[in-house]
C-alpha cells in the first residue's frame, strides 16, 4: 500500500470493499477503530455481512463480481453532485491532458477502440495522448540523462519525451477527464442497483458518506484485497478505486490512499524480489526475447523519457553487477546474455499447470507453497502435478501438494514423479527481513534452533546451489557459464548468512577484491550508477542494512530501528524499522498539499512549502531540491509533479499501459448468473485461459447460485500451518458454507446439515452455516442465491481434514496479474 | 484493597478468538490432539462453551436488525467474571479460589483444589470446569502471574529492551482491535460509561439497548462489559443471583479433603442443578441451534446460525468437543 | 491503552510469598508441565527475542521467549507500533507451530503434525522414505541438471540467445524472507527458469 496499517486512523471515512479487513487482517480494526473514536465512518460493501460489518457503521450487500459498477455508480454520483477536488484533479492528474480523437467506447458492443482480431488484443495507441511536441533527452551536465555518458555505462539512446497537448479550462471534449465523466454517465444509482443487487437507499447512502471526502480538508481511505483482484478483471477493480481516490484528491494523504491488505506475511517482499515470471528485482522487467533481446534494447524500452525512471539504467546494472560480480562487465554487457529470456508462452501458475499437463514442464520447485489445494480448479493442478518427473517441496509440515499422490482422486501407483519433502525451519528458528504491507521492512531474530532436522530455507538454497555448481565445474553441461560466473558469496566463515544477503540488497560501492566486512554499504539509491561502480540487488532498499560499523548487528541497522518517536502524532514512527523506499511511509505525498504547497488539512501535514524551502514530517516523495554542478543545493518551489514514477509525472484517468481496459468497465464473471446490463458483451474480451479445455465452464441453467470463496480468522490459506495447532482446529472445527435462510428453505437444508457443492469442475462436502447474515439479492428483478465457502481445508495434517473447496474455482483470469477469479463462479447445491 | 478489572468493549471485539488461544498458549492448556476430533459446532462459535480445558470463549449470537440488510451479531466474553464477594471463594472449602488483595480477582490454587465442585454449584454464571482424574479446577485464573512478574524486558541479546511486557491479563494483551483493557476498575468503568454514551448517541447507527454490565450485577465484578445490544443476547444473565444456598456451602468450608467431596456426593444432582444460574444439564439443540435447560425448557442462547426447516430433534445431549487420546 | 501498572509495585505486594513457593515449585516441577500460575512465574531466566508474524501481511511484532535452547512462550511485543502487543487467534497461535501440549499430562512436545526430517517418495510408491540431507540435495541437484540440460535452449528462432530451460518451474518465496527470496530467485533464475511465481497471484 502506498500508507500504512497506523495511518487509518487518520482517516474521515474509511470503506472496505473486496476485503473481510477485521478477520484477515485483524490488527487493521484497531486502526479503523481508532479513526472511528475521532467521529470517522466506516462502511463495509460485501456480498455477506462479515466480522468487519459488525464492527462498521454502514453495510451495503452487493453481489460478487459487480465492483466496477459500483464504483463506476460512485465515480458518476460524485461528479453529478459536484462532490470531486477539483484542485487536486487539475493539479495533479491527467484530467487536463488531450486523449487521441479516434478513442471511442461502444456501448454496443462492449468494446473500446484498437482491437486486433487477429492476435486477439488491444493495441492501444488510441488510448494515449495527443502530443504537442517533441523533446529529446538531455544528456548536457545537469541533464537527466547525464549519466548515459559516462564510462562504463552501455551505449543506449535515451528516449525523446512526447508532451501531451493539454487544455488546463477542461473544455476539450477529448480531455482524459471529460472521457472519463462519459465514460460513467450510465451507471446511474437504478442501473447499479440492477447489477449488484442491493437497494438504491442503501447506496446513496454509501455514495453521500464517501464522497464527503471530496471535501478539500476531508480524507477517505479505501481499504481492499483479494475480493477484489480476484476476478478476470482485477487489475481494472484496483484501479477504479485509484481513479475513485484520485477524483477526490485522497491519494497521497494520511489516512486515505487504495490501501492492498496483502495476504501473505512477506508477499510484499517476494513481489520486491520479483518471484514473478515478468519481472525483475526492484518493480523492474525481466528480460523477454520480443522485447529485450540485448542490454541495449532492455535500456532503450524501459528507461522513461522524464520522472525519476529516467534512472532505471542505474537500477538495473546494479543489480546485474550484484548478480554476477566481477565477471560483470561492461564489455560483456554485465552478463545480460546470461540472464533467461523469456519466450512467447507464458508461464504464470495457471499456465504452469497446462504445461505440465503438456508435457512441457517436466520438474517443480514449491517453497513453502501448496498449489495442490491452493490453485484455481486443484483437481486439474493435481492431475497435472501427476505428469511430473520430479519434485522437490520445502516446508513446515507435509502439504497437500507433498502429498498430491494421495489425493483421495489419485492412484498412487499410477504416478511416476519422485517427490522430496525438505524439511524447513519456522520463523524463529532464522533470521532475516521481512516486508509487510506497508512496505516496512522488519527484522526477525532467531530464538531458538530449528527442531529437530530441519534447515532454514536460505540454508537448503545454498546447499542446493553449491552441489550444481560442484556438478557443472565438474561434468560441464549446457550453457554452464551462466551458472559458473554467478556471484554467490554470502558465505561468513564458510557459513551461509542473511545478513551478507541483507548488504547485497541494500547495495554497496562495487571493489573486486571487497567482502562483506569491507564494502562500503550505500545509504540511498541516489549513489547507484550505470557504470558497474555500485553493486546493489534491489534498488528499492538502498538505506535499509547502511550501517557499515556494525554490519553484522541488525539492530544497529535501520531495519532494526525500534524508536517509537512519533513527533507529528500522525504514527509515522520514522524511526520503527524501515519502509521502502529511503524510509518514505507515505507513497505521493506532495499530493498532501495543495498547489501551492500548503497541506490541504493543517493537522495531517507531511509536507509544507513555507515560501522558501520545504518543511518535511515525512520523507518527500517529489523533487523538492536541485544539486547545481558546483554542488550547491536549492529548494524546488510547489509545481503539480506529484508522481514521480510516472513519465508524466502525474497520475491518470485514461491510461493506455494496461492490457484491457483505458477505462474500467464493468462485465460478468466468466461464470455468471446475470447478463452484462452495461454494455453488450459478457466477458471482458481480454480474459485469460477462458479457452483451455481444463476450464469447463460452468452453465447458469444448471448452476444457478453464485458463489465467492474467502478466509476466516482462524485458519489461513490452505490450512497446511493452521490446522497444525490444535487450539485453531479447536476455535474452527470445521469448514462450511454459507448460505440464506431462502436458500435453505428452497433446497430443504438445516444449519449443520452436510451439503454437496458441486460443477463442472469438482464435487466437495461440507457443512451448511444458515444464516441472516446473507440474503437473497435482487438482481435486473430477478431473484439471486448468493453462497459463500471458506477454503482452508484438505487431505492432509494430522488434526483436521476436508474436501479441497478450490477444486470447484475457474482457472480464468486476468491478462494484467493472471490472478485466477476464485471470487466468482456458479455451483449447485443440495444435502448430501 | 486495589480494584482492577478487566474491561471488555463488545462494540470493538471483532471475535477473532485471539484470547482464547492467548489464554492457551500462556496457560499450557491442551486442545484436542486426534483426528477430527473436535465436535463440529455448526457455528462461528467454537468451543460452544467453557471446558475443562478452556477457560474463555467468545459467544456468538445473530438476531434480526431493524434493517434492510445485516443482523445485530453479539460478540460475548464467556469467562470467569470476578466477583466482588465471590460465591466460588466463599464455598470453597481448600481455599484453591481466594480473593487477590492486589485486584480483587479470584485466584486459583489449582494444586489446593480437592476436586468438590462447590465452585460450580455457587457460581452465577456457570463458570468452574474441571479437568483430570482429580477434577481440578479449570477457571480464569486473571493472569495474576503476569501482573505480579511482567515488566520491561532486555531483547534480542542485550540490545534493547521493551515497556510493559508481559504485564497485563494473556487475553487482554492479544487482543487487536483493542476491545479488551486492564486498570484500575474506576477507571474501567468510567472508560465503560464513555462508551456507553458514544454507542446511545452515534448519529448513523444508534444502539439504544447499549448497558454497562459488572458494575451493578452481583454488587460488582471485576469484568466490566459494555454490551452494545441487550444483555441477553452476550448469553448472560440479566439479573445474576448468587443461590441462598451458598450461605450452606459456606459453613461447610472447614470439611476438607474427602470429606468435603463426600457430602457434596452425598447431597445429590438436585442440590447441585437447583442452584442459581447454571448451564449444567443443558441440551444442545443441533437443529434449532439452541441450547435448552433440561428442567426448565428454557432456551438459554440461540447461536449465530439460525435454524432452517424442522428437523429430527435428535441433538447431541454434551455441548462439550468430544475429546480424543493425543496422537 | 491499558493503564499501566508497575512491575516494582507488583513485585513488592506479592513479596516473599511467591518467592518462597515459586522456589518450591521448580525443585519439584519440570517446566514442560502444566503451570500452576498462582505459584510458578514461566519466564524465570527467559531470554526475548522478537520476530514479525507469519500470517497476514500486517507485520505484527511478536516476542520470543526462550529458556536453554527451548521456546517457552510467543506473544504479542507491546512495543510494537501495529499490534502494541496484541495478536489474532492465529498470530497467538504460533507457537504451537513448533510444540503442543498433551491432553492427559499437560506436558508440552514437538507439534506431531510438523516435519522435520528429509523424506523422498519414490515413483510409484505409496508411502514415504527417509533420506538424509545429503543423499536428497545430491539426488535433487543430479535431477536438475538431467532435465536442465535435456531441455536448455540457447537461442531461439530469431536468433535471440535466450539461455532459458521451460522444463522446471518454482513457486514461492512469500513465506520465506526476503534474503532467502533472493538466493531463491537469483539460483532458479541462473539455471535458466523462467517459471517463477509466487504467492501474489493468488
Amino acid at each position: 500500500m502506498t500508507g500504512h496499517w497506523n495511518d487509518f486512523k487518520n482517516a474521515d471515512v474509511l470503506i472496505t470493499c473486496g476485503s473481510n479487513n477485521v478477520e484477515n487482517h485483524p490488527e487493521s480494526a484497531r486502526w479503523v477503530q481508532a479513526a472511528r473514536d475521532k467521529g470517522a465512518i466506516s462502511i463495509v460493501v460485501d456480498p455477506r455481512y462479515t466480522r468487519t460489518a459488525a464492527v462498521a457503521d454502514v453495510y451495503c450487500p452487493l453481489r460478487p463480481g459487480t465492483d466496477i459498477a459500483f464504483w463506476g455508480g460512485m465515480i458518476n454520483y460524485i461528479i453529478q453532485h459536484d462532490m470531486w477536488q477539483k484542485e487536486y484533479v487539475i493539479t495533479y492528474t491527467n484530467a487536463t491532458y488531450l486523449i487521441d480523437p479516434a478513442y471511442e467506447f461502444n456501448v454496443e458492443t462492449g468494446m473500446f477502440t484498437g482491437w486486433d482480431e487477429e492476435h486477439q488484443k488491444y493495441v492501444t495507441t488510441s488510448w494515449g495522448y495527443q502530443t504537442a511536441e517533441t523533446v529529446a533527452p538531455n544528456t548536457g551536465a545537469g541533464g537527466a540523462f547525464a549519466y548515459a555518458l559516462r564510462p562504463g555505462t552501455p551505449a543506449f539512446t535515451p528516449p525523446d519525451k512526447l508532451v501531451p497537448k493539454r487544455d488546463m479550462t477542461l473544455q476539450d471534449p477529448q480531455c482524459s477527464f471529460n472521457v472519463f465523466k462519459r465514460h460513467y454517465e450510465r451507471y446511474d444509482l437504478e442501473t447499479v442497483c440492477k447489477v449488484c443487487g442491493m437497494d438504491s437507499q442503501t447506496l446513496e447512502q454509501v455514495y453521500r458518506l464517501y464522497g464527503q471526502s471530496g471535501a478539500r480538508d476531508k480524507v477517505g481511505a479505501i481499504l481492499y484485497a483479494l475480493g477484489q483482484t480476484q476476478h478476470h478483471y482485477g487489475s481494472q477493480n484496483t484501479r477504479i478505486m485509484t481513479l475513485v481516490q484520485l477524483l477526490l484528491g485522497n491519494v497521497g494523504v494520511p489516512g486515505g490512499s487504495v490501501n492492498a491488505l496483502r495476504g501473505e506475511p512477506n508477499v510484499q517482499g517476494a513481489t520486491d524480489m520479483a518471484m514473478l515470471v515478468y519481472d525483475f528485482p526492484g518493480y523492474l522487467k525481466w528480460p523477454t526475447a520480443a522485447s529485450h533481446a540485448t542490454l541495449r534494447e532492455w535500456l532503450e524500452h524501459e528507461t522513461y523519457s522524464d520522472g525519476y525512471y529516467t534512472n532505471k539504467p542505474k537500477f538495473f546494472i546494479s543489480a546485474l553487477k550484484e548478480w554476477y560480480g566481477e565477471h560483470a562487465t561492461v564489455e560483456n554487457d554485465y552478463g545480460y546474455d546470461w540472464l533467461p529470456k523469456i519466450g512467447s508462452l507464458d508461464f504464470t501458475t495457471m499456465s504452469t499447470f497446462e504445461h505440465m499437463d503438456s508435457g512441457l514442464i517436466k520438474a517443480y520447485f514449491l517453497w513453502g507453497m501448496n498449489p495442490a489445494n491452493s490453485t484455481a480448479n486443484t483437481k486439474f493442478a493435481r492431475q497435472a502435478m501427476s505428469k511430473l518427473e520430479w519434485l522437490v517441496v520445502v516446508d513446515w509440515v507435509e502439504t497437500e501438494s507433498a502429498c498430491f499422490w494421495k489425493a483421495p482422486d489419485l492412484n498412487p501407483a499410477e504416478i511416476q514423479t519422485e517427490v522430496y519433502y525438505l524439511p524447513a525451519a519456522l520463523i524463529y528458528e532464522k533470521m532475516g527481513s521481512i516486508v509487510n504491507s506497508g512496505r516496512w521492512l522488519q527484522w526477525r531474530y532467531k530464538a531458538v534452533e530449528p527442531a529437530d532436522l530441519a534447515k532454514p530455507d536460505y540454508e537448503i538454497c545454498d546447499l542446493l546451489w553449491k552441489e550444481i555448481v560442484r556438478l557443472y565445474s565438474t561434468e560441464g553441461g549446457r550453457c554452464p557459464e551462466a551458472i559458473l560466473n554467478v556471484k554467490w558469496d554470502y558465505h561468513r566463515d564458510g557459513v551461509i548468512d542473511p545478513r551478507c544477503v541483507a548488504m547485497a540488497l541494500n547495495g554497496y560501492k562495487w571493489d573486486n577484491a571487497g567482502s562483506w566486512e569491507t564494502r562500503e554499504l550505500l545509504s540511498t539509491f541516489g549513489d547507484l550508477g550505470a557504470d558497474g561502480t555500485t553493486a546493489c540487488a534491489t534498488w528499492i532498499y538502498s538505506g535499509f542494512y547502511a550501517n557499515g560499523s556494525a554490519r553484522f548487528d541488525p539492530s544497529q541497522q535501520k531495519v532494526g530501528g525500534r524508536s517509537l518517536e512519533d513527533k507529528t502524532g500522525l504514527g509515522l514512527y520514522p524511526g520503527w524499522a524501515y519502509a521502502w523506499p529511503l524510509n518514505r511511509r507515505i507513497l505521493y505525498n506532495r499530493a498532501s498539499a495543495d498547489a501551492a504547497g500548503k497541506p490541504w488539512n493543517p493537522e495531517r501535514a507531511v509536507v509544507e512549502w513555507t515560501g522558501s524551502e520545504w518543511a518535511t514530517n515525512d520523507v518527500p516523495d517529489f523533487a523538492f531540491q536541485s544539486r547545481a554542478a558546483d554542488g550547491t543545493v536549492s529548494w524546488i518551489p510547489p509545481n503539480d509533479r506529484a508522481f514521480m514514477m510516472t513519465w508524466e509525472q502525474n497520475a491518470r484517468f485514461v491510461c493506455s499501459t494496461m492490457k484491457d481496459m483505458p477505462l474500467p468497465e464493468h462485465y460478468e464473471p466468466f461464470e455468471s448468473p446475470a447478463d452484462n446490463l452495461l454494455n453488450g458483451r459478457q466477458n471482458s474480451p481480454c480474459i485469460m485461459f477462458a479457452d483451455h479445455p481444463s476450464v469447463k465452464r460452468s452453465d447458469p441453467a444448471e448452476y444457478p447460485i453464485a458463489v465467492t470463496t474467502y478466509s476466516v480468522v482462524e485458519m489461513w490459506q490452505t490450512g497446511a500451518q493452521t490446522r497444525g495447532c490444535p487450539a485453531l482446529v479447536e476455535s474452527r472445527p470445521e469448514q462450511f458454507i454459507e448460505m440464506s435462510v431462502e436458500l435453505a428453505e428452497e433446497k430443504n437444508i438445516s444449519n449443520g446439515d452436510t451439503v454437496r457443492v458441486w460443477n463442472n469442475r469438482g464435487d466437495v462436502k461440507l457443512t451448511a452455516f444458515v444464516t441472516r447474515r446473507i440474503k437473497p439479492l435482487k438482481v435486473n428483478g430477478e431473484l439471486c442465491h448468493v453462497v459463500g465457502m471458506i477454503h482452508h481445508w484438505g487431505w492432509a495434517g494430522s488434526f483436521s481434514t476436508g474436501d479441497t473447496v478450490n477444486d470447484l474455482a475457474p482457472n480464468v483470469g486476468d491478462p494484467n496479474s493472471f490472478i485466477p477469479e476464485f471470487k466468482a463462479f456458479l455451483v449447485n447445491v443440495e444435502k448430501a | 484493597m486495589a480494584d482492577y478489572a478487566i474491561f471488555f468493549d463488545s462494540s470493538k471485539c471483532t471475535a477473532c478468538k485471539g484470547c482464547q488461544v492467548a489464554c492457551k498458549c500462556w496457560n499450557q492448556l491442551p486442545s484436542p490432539l486426534g483426528l477430527n476430533a473436535n465436535k463440529p459446532t455448526h457455528s462461528y462459535q467454537s468451543p460452544l462453551d467453557l471446558n475443562g480445558d478452556t477457560r474463555i470463549i467468545i459467544h456468538f449470537e445473530e438476531n434480526d436488525n431493524d434493517k434492510l440488510w445485516g443482523v445485530n451479531w453479539s460478540f460475548g466474553r464467556r469467562s470467569c467474571m470476578h466477583c466482588y464477594d465471590p460465591a466460588c471463594a466463599s464455598v470453597c472449602p481448600s481455599g484453591a479460589l481466594a480473593v487477590d488483595g492486589e485486584t480483587g480477582f479470584v485466584r486459583v490454587s489449582e494444586s489446593k483444589c480437592i476436586g468438590c465442585k462447590y465452585c460450580k454449584s455457587a457460581c452465577p454464571f456457570d463458570v468452574p470446569r474441571y479437568h483430570g482424574a482429580q477434577s481440578k479446577i479449570n477457571k480464569c485464573t486473571g493472569c495474576l502471574d503476569r501482573i505480579a512478574n511482567g515488566g520491561p524486558v532486555s531483547i534480542n541479546g542485550g540490545t534493547g529492551q521493551t515497556q510493559a511486557q508481559f504485564s497485563v491479563p494473556a487475553c487482554v494483551h492479544s487482543c487487536p482491535p483493542g476491545a479488551l483493557k486492564f486498570g484500575p476498575r474506576d477507571e474501567m468503568l468510567r472508560l465503560a460509561h464513555e462508551r456507553v454514551a458514544y454507542l446511545k448517541a452515534h448519529e448513523i447507527d444508534p444502539s439504544p439497548h447499549a448497558s454497562v454490565y459488572g458494575e451493578d450485577q452481583l454488587n460488582g465484578t471485576h469484568v466490566v462489559m459494555v454490551l452494545k445490544y441487550p444483555v441477553e443476547t452476550y448469553g448472560l444473565p440479566a439479573n445474576p443471583q448468587v443461590n441462598p444456598l451458598t450461605g450452606l456451602l459456606g459453613l461447610m468450608k472447614p470439611l476438607t479433603g474427602l470429606a468435603a467431596a463426600a457430602t457434596v456426593a452425598g447431597l445429590g444432582i438436585s442440590f447441585l442443578t437447583g442452584l442459581g444460574y447454571k448451564r449444567d444439564k443443558m441440551h444442545y439443540d443441533e437443529k434449532k441451534h439452541e441450547q435448552v435447560d433440561l428442567d426448565t425448557g428454557e432456551v438459554l442462547w440461540r447461536s449465530d446460525a439460525v435454524p432452517g426447516p424442522a428437523g429430527d430433534e435428535d441433538g447431541e445431549k454434551d455441548a462439550r468437543p468430544a475429546k480424543k487420546g493425543g496422537k | 491503552m491499558s493503564v499501566e501498572i508497575t512491575r516494582r509495585g507488583f513485585l513488592q505486594a506479592a513479596g516473599l510469598a511467591f518467592a518462597t513457593s515459586m522456589a518450591y515449585e521448580l525443585s519439584n516441577q519440570s517446566s514442560a508441565f502444566a503451570l500452576d500460575t498462582d505459584t510458578e512465574w514461566k519466564l524465570v531466566n527467559t531470554e526475548e527475542y522478537t520476530n514479525v508474524c507469519c500470517y497476514c501481511s500486517g507485520g505484527c511484532g511478536s516476542i520470543c521467549s526462550v529458556r536453554d535452547g527451548e521456546l517457552i512462550s510467543l506473544e504479542g511485543d507491546t512495543d510494537h507500533p501495529i499490534n502494541l502487543g496484541a495478536l489474532c487467534s492465529k498470530g497467538a497461535a504460533m507457537f504451537q507451530l513448533r510444540s503442543v501440549v498433551t491432553e492427559d499430562t499437560r506436558e508440552v512436545i514437538p507439534n506431531p503434525n510438523r516435519k522435520t526430517r528429509p523424506m523422498v517418495r519414490r515413483p510409484g510408491a505409496s508411502n514415504w522414505e527417509a533420506i538424509g540431507w545429503d543423499a536428497a540435495i545430491a539426488e535433487i541437484a543430479r535431477h536438475v541438471k538431467t532435465t536442465r540440460d535435456a531441455s536448455f535452449i540457447t537461442t531461439d528462432q530469431n536468433g535471440v540467445t535466450v539461455n532459458r530451460t521451460e522444463a522446471i518451474a518454482s513457486l514461492g518465496g512469500s513465506q520465506q524472507n526476503t534474503e532467502e527470496c533472493y538466493l531463491i530467485l537469483k539460483s532458479m533464475r541462473s539455471l535458466g527458469l523462467v517459471a517463477i511465481d509466487n504467492q501474489a497471484r493468488v
